[in-house]
């Protein structure tokens, strides 16, 4: 059961162990503790929502778990920095998604991690608040922050496309 | 915007192989040291209950038999019973009930008023309400009431506080030398002249 379960998740969980890591030693280590930890909760799974879900969120708190025992997050007051709309990120739509995950790896990992955990897997600001120990505006701040990055990547890449990875 | 999103969010890609080997081992090791560790585990935590259990029982029996041998040295004090201590205490009570007794005498003799307060004053709680303690010529303690120390102080000749007195204690003498009883040491003839001789003795 324990490599039938591996098989049907390993590949979609593994896109989540790179979206969340600095390189893929970081993913491979946090693959093999994310499916130990699978492993020996399943008791605890309740059918409350979709097993996927419940081992994505497993693995998403494993991820943040092995990011914060390497780097330590510290609360930022809130600033007004949340002023770059969706629509100029619209860019990253047209880009293959390798291409995405490359762009979003170059965030720094703070900035990473909210953003992986608002955007890509809807978290508000109070759970990913609550799962990284910081503050709800702590998590705000990251998120402007990290969009106005990527958006200055988005920027970069179009203006000189010979120098994008 | 949603379109990155959802590439991002279903997105697939194989891990190395390498990894399910590594979960494979960790999940093998994980099952087997389990059963040794509980084996531990409870041998470890039994030898410890063994362990504290004996230290607090020595401990007991380290206290009572310390206890036990302190208070056989207490007893055991050869300073405290010996004859000739024995002999020097009850003559250093006999001494002070002697002096007690004189104290009192003389106190009632001038102050004969307050003669229960006086009394109350310097004989101890039991029976001293009743009784005063004398010595007799032998050194035995006698006791007697307030009522008859009177008659006794009345007796001498220095300190008459009611001269009706000397003729009625004079009375008594003669009668009861006159008795084929003969009289013991705690009587009250005895105790008169007890008095008188105490009362000469000081004088001198």
């Amino acid at each position: 059961m324990q490599r039938l379960l591996y098989d049907r998740f390993s590949s979609m969980m593994y896109a989540v162990c790179l979206r969340y890591s600095d390189d893929t030693e970081d993913a491979n280590d946090v693959m093999q503790e994310g499916f130990i930890k699978v492993y020996k909760s399943l008791s605890k799974f309740r059918a409350e929502g979709s097993f996927e879900g419940w081992v994505r969120r497993i693995f998403i708190n494993t991820s943040i778990e092995h990011y914060r025992k390497k780097v330590k997050l510290y609360n930022v007051s809130e600033v007004q920095e949340n002023t770059i709309e969706d629509s100029e990120l619209n860019a990253l739509d047209s880009l293959a998604t390798k291409d995405v995950l490359n762009i979003i790896n170059e965030l720094s990992p703070g900035y990473k991690q909210v953003f992986n955990m608002h955007v890509i897997e809807g978290y508000s600001h109070k759970e990913i608040a609550e799962i990284m120990g910081i503050t709800e505006g702590t998590s705000k701040s990251q998120l402007a922050r990290a969009k106005s990055v990527l958006k200055k990547i988005i920027e970069t890449r179009i203006n000189n496309p010979k120098n994008s990875r | 915007m949603q379109d990155f999103k959802n590439k991002l969010y279903n997105y697939e890609t194989p891990p190395p192989g390498e990894i399910w080997r590594n979960i494979e081992k960790e999940l093998q090791i994980s099952n087997e040291p389990e059963d040794e560790k509980v084996v531990n585990i409870s041998t470890h935590r039994r030898s410890a209950f063994l362990f504290y259990g004996a230290t607090a029982a020595a401990s007991v029996v380290i206290i009572f038999l310390g206890s036990l041998f302190f208070n056989k040295n207490k007893h055991l004090n050869p300073t405290a019973n010996t004859p000739a201590n024995s002999n020097n205490v009850l003559a250093q009570k006999i001494k002070d009930s002697i002096n007690l007794n004189h104290k009192i005498l003389e106190s009632i003799i001038h102050n004969p008023k307050e003669k229960k307060e006086i009394i109350a004053k310097n004989q101890n709680q039991k029976n001293s309400k009743k009784y005063l303690t004398v010595a007799n010529p032998e050194g035995q303690p006698v006791k007697i009431s307030p009522k008859v120390a009177t008659l006794i102080i009345s007796a001498d000749n220095g300190f008459p506080p009611k001269p009706v007195w000397n003729k009625k204690i004079s009375k008594w003498q003669k009668i009861m030398l006159s008795s084929t009883v003969s009289p013991i040491s705690a009587n009250l003839i005895d105790l008169v002249k007890l008095a008188a001789k105490n009362d000469n003795d000081n004088l001198e």
